[in-house]
């Protein structure tokens, strides 16, 4: 039986972690399972993805998932900041990152807010499930309002979206998604893995012990049917054919991304414009007050410099520069000690 | 009146924000042109204009370096402090007041010198006549002490170097204070300077823009930092060197400097690039190093190379965030929650502080752990006097980085926390490489990086981070050593208290005793220091804190037989150390413990 291998000749098998410790049944598997998917898919090399995570089962997960990939588990709420010093030492890696609604909505927003500012370049992954699950059920700040746990008291205080958020500082790629709907979540990480910049993908995973009551706006049977995609995907990586051709001219409209790859976008009921702030400030507005949850690819652009662009480095990625030229010369020091003595 | 030679202490007093440290600068520069030994200090406020803010001037052919204990001429340009100043002068003091601020100066026992300061000021330009007060003093001191006017028009055009008008103005104005001191002072004190032969190869130079040069000799890759006094002048110095040190032709850099959202960010991004492969480094003070705290225990634990300079200044909280104290060091040793202990490096001088900002790094890749470099905001924001800078004289020590596949291939049986060689220092692997790749964790983990809650494991790891942190102790800059062969008094002491010693230590020789010298220059404690308590009848720590935080340290770490020949002498007010005041606390308490 032949192994089927990807554009770089490696079997999926390259691609995958240790076993998982999540509760069975938990989303955030599937998130792992679609990101082991898609970067076979795209034929990103293991070794060059770094994957960063800060604390929480959504932290947890990097474990679970290329393991020939080095990694950093940081620490709460902080990942942002450690991905931003290594993207400055090692531009040409892939940063891959997996935050939870309590690392980025509460105690990290600072530097989630930052990072996006920067548009430091990486694939930030929340897998969103608006509760802290390690620490046994305590409601995280993307939990909707009006929503009861499993004990009984209701969540009085309005959620914040991060998306919303991410749209409003300028975020070069805003995008929802659902555990659930693999296939549309593997386009958007493909997408996401092939963008130049902060590329944030909310995914919505529901929490199957604390937060899957009928009650629970982040539940899995809530979420299945009150989802609303904005659009169907298809990604398609520059190196693959396009084999969906049984989809209508007319009916997508395709965006180039940074690698030359394309993301398709399947217009469903609407004429989402991807590139318009408004729009998708508008469809998240909407979807919120009619409760749902709007998935799909919200914002995007690929024209924005990112934190190492704004660095003016040299071409080589610091970490492969040798010694003698990170260490001024002898004459330089010379100079200054002139300058000094006038 | 016998004539005072070299050997006063000038205090002047101005306001915040009306340009005196122009003019202080200039007295200084002039001096020093002049080859007159002497140190300036910097008293000022957490404000940008208006508070009172002043300058000590030691001028000192002995070449004592720290502030005087006593005032001789005391300047006075600002209404805020005016009586406060008069008040603290000791009789027979020379007091040079702006008679324009219109204050009464009731002292029959000084010296004092009414000059119309503001009024000159406005017959050369009346809207900055405000900052071209501040010049006038330097004009009538030239004139008192007897200084070069050549070589003060030389410091005014470098002060103001390239605004030709600016130099036009000031010059004007130093020569007319100077012209009507002369024809209108007839009693001007007793003080004065004669110039002395100046050592070519010295400057004066703030620790701060020693450590930046420092630190771009050791290749640094990242400097990521918040701002806060008295640190932020340390990174900004790294910056201004960036086009000349850092840049290829293009303009393009071999390091990346980011202003980070907090401390907690900061020192995440040197983490993160520590762990990617490149030197990285912050600077902050006090209160930036309690926000890191959590990231350091995760460098120390995770094992990720890591440079932290604490330029400290005065605590607890916002404290006297423009003051100077030693009051961070026992915070440092041990950062982090759990146990920890991290190397901290001492540097006393400007030619260390440029010594040590290469040297933490390879400090940091040999141990693959977090070191401090500690400085005070005297030292770092004061101009001291230096020698000059000296190139690294050993190449980059990038600590054991496994970069190939045949140098994984050596290995029977790799594990990045596997302690290989029997020193406590692991081998590692950076990301990008592919080889051996684990996830790096705050987490328990086992020789191969795996998570694990184990007693047993957990255990060997924290005695092998210990073992490695204590293997440095004769590898980190040794003590500095200044030793009599009666091994009466030995004083221990570190950091800008250096500025201070020589004239404590002359203070009480002159009282017949015999003092040895002993400064600090790293922690964990060389075991030379042990040594030197264990030679010595009677051992005093020195520092500028509270608590006597390196006297707490050594009574941990000496073995208890030597604890009870040690005592601590420790004071802080803000104030550089003045001798006397130390001195007299030094004798006390070494009557008090020969009763």
């Amino acid at each position: 039986m032949s192994i089927k291998l990807n554009v770089i000749e490696l079997p999926k098998s390259d691609y995958q972690g240790g076993a998982s410790s999540l509760c069975p049944g938990c989303g955030h598997d599937q998130i792992s399972s679609v990101i082991i998917d898609a970067a076979w898919e795209n034929g990103l090399a293991p070794e060059r993805i770094a994957k960063m995570s800060g604390i929480g089962c959504s932290s947890k997960t990097p474990a679970y998932f290329l393991g020939k990939s080095h990694g950093f588990n940081t620490l709460h709420g902080r990942m942002p900041a450690v991905t931003t010093g290594a993207a400055m030492a090692n531009k040409d890696l892939t940063f891959l990152a997996v935050s939870g609604d309590g690392d980025s909505a509460s105690i990290g927003i600072g530097q989630f807010i930052h990072a996006i500012r920067r548009n430091v370049d990486m694939v930030y992954v929340i897998e969103n499930n608006g509760v802290y699950g390690l620490t046994k059920g305590q409601y995280s700040a993307t939990a909707v309002k009006g929503s009861r746990k499993k004990k009984g008291e209701i969540n009085e205080i309005q959620p914040i979206d991060l998306c919303k958020l991410a749209v409003t500082l300028g975020c070069s790629f805003v995008a929802r998604s659902f555990s659930g709907s693999k296939k549309q979540l593997g386009a958007l990480m493909k997408a996401a893995m092939s963008h130049r910049g902060f590329a944030l993908l909310d995914v919505i995973s529901p929490c199957v012990t604390f937060n899957n009551n009928e009650d629970s706006f982040r539940s899995y049977t809530f979420v299945k049917d009150n989802e609303q995609e904005l659009h169907a995907y298809d990604y398609i990586p520059e190196r693959v054919p396009i084999t969906e051709a049984e989809i209508p001219e007319g009916e997508y409209s395709d965006i180039e991304l940074f690698d030359g790859s394309t993301l398709r976008l399947e217009t469903i009921g609407s004429d989402h414009d991807p590139t318009d702030t408004v729009a998708a400030m508008a469809a998240l507005h909407n979807a919120e007050v009619a409760n749902k949850h709007v998935t799909g690819l919200l914002y995007y652009d690929p024209t924005k410099p990112t934190a190492v662009d704004d660095q003016h480095l040299v071409s080589t990625p610091l970490a492969d520069l040798p010694d003698e030229e990170m260490r001024p010369s002898r004459e330089s020091l010379d100079e200054i000690n002139a300058l000094f003595r006038g | 009146m016998d004539r005072v030679v070299n050997d006063f202490t000038l205090n002047i007093a101005t306001a915040n924000g009306t340009g005196s440290q122009s003019a202080n600068l200039i007295l200084l520069h002039t001096l020093f042109e002049m080859g007159v030994p002497v140190s300036g200090k910097n008293l000022f406020p957490s404000n940008i204009a208006g508070l009172p803010t002043w300058y000590i001037l030691r001028v000192s052919d002995a070449g004592y370096q720290a502030p005087g204990d006593r005032t001789h001429i005391q300047i006075l340009m600002n209404k805020a402090s005016w009586q406060d100043d008069i008040d603290y002068l000791e009789a027979g003091s020379v007091i040079i007041y702006n008679s324009d601020v219109k204050l009464p100066v009731d002292r029959d026992d000084c010296i004092c010198i009414g000059v119309p300061m503001t009024k000159m000021a406005r017959t050369l330009n009346p809207k900055l006549a405000r900052m071209i007060a501040n010049v006038m003093y330097v004009g009538v001191l030239a004139e008192l002490l007897g200084l070069d006017q050549e070589l003060l028009e030389v410091a005014i055009t470098k002060q103001f170097k390239g605004k030709a008008k600016a130099i036009e103005l000031n010059s004007e104005a130093a020569r007319m204070s100077r012209e009507w001191t002369a024809e209108n002072v007839t009693e001007g004190g007793p003080y004065c300077i004669e110039a002395r032969e100046r050592d070519g190869n010295g400057f004066l130079v703030e620790g701060n823009e020693a450590v930046a040069l420092g630190a771009h000799f050791g290749g640094a890759g990242l400097l990521s930092w918040y701002p806060i006094t008295p640190s932020s002048s340390l990174a900004e110095a790294f910056i201004d060197y960036i086009p000349d040190l850092r840049c290829d032709e293009d303009g393009n850099s071999t390091c990346a400097v980011i202003q980070a959202e907090d401390e907690l960010a900061a020192v995440g991004m040197v983490v993160g690039a520590g762990w990617s492969g490149i030197r990285a480094m912050t600077t902050t003070s006090g209160p930036g190093i309690s926000l890191m705290s959590e990231f350091i225990g995760l460098a120390y634990f995770s094992e990720i190379p890591a440079v932290i300079w604490d330029v400290n200044r005065v605590g607890p909280s916002t404290g006297l965030p423009t003051r100077t104290q030693q009051g961070d060091l026992t915070m440092l040793y041990d950062a982090g929650h759990g146990d920890t202990g991290h190397i901290v490096i001492i540097p006393g001088t400007p030619e260390e502080c440029f010594e040590f900002g290469w040297r933490a790094f390879d400090l940091a890749e040999r141990y693959q752990t977090v070191v401090f470099g500690f400085s005070d905001l005297d030292l770092g924001m004061n101009h001291w006097l230096c020698k000059g800078f000296e190139y690294p004289d050993t190449p980059m020590d990038r600590g054991k980085v496994v970069r190939t596949q045949a140098e994984m291939d050596a290995f029977e049986n790799f594990g990045r926390y596997r302690d290989v060689d029997g020193d406590g220092i692991p081998y590692r692997t950076l990301p990008g490489s592919g080889l051996a790749p684990i996830l790096y964790r705050g987490t328990g983990h086992d020789d191969d990086g795996i998570y694990s809650e184990k007693p047993e494991v957990y255990h060997a790891l924290m005695q092998r981070l210990k073992r490695k942190i204590n293997n440095s102790r004769s590898e980190l800059p040794q003590p500095i050593m200044r030793e009599e062969p009666e091994k009466q008094v030995g004083i221990i002491y570190y950091g800008s208290m250096e500025n201070s010693i020589q004239e404590i230590d002359d203070i009480l020789e002159a009282t017949g005793l015999k003092v040895s010298q002993c400064r600090v220059r790293a922690l964990p404690l060389s075991p030379e220091v042990e040594r030197f308590v264990e030679e010595h009848e009677m051992v005093i720590v020195l520092e500028i804190n509270r608590d006597g935080q390196m006297y707490g340290i050594m009574r941990r770490e000496l073995p208890i037989h030597l604890v009870p020949k040690v005592h601590s002498v420790a004071f802080s007010d803000g104030i550089p150390p003045r001798a006397q005041l130390y001195a007299d606390m030094v004798m006390e308490k070494l009557n008090g413990v020969s009763k």
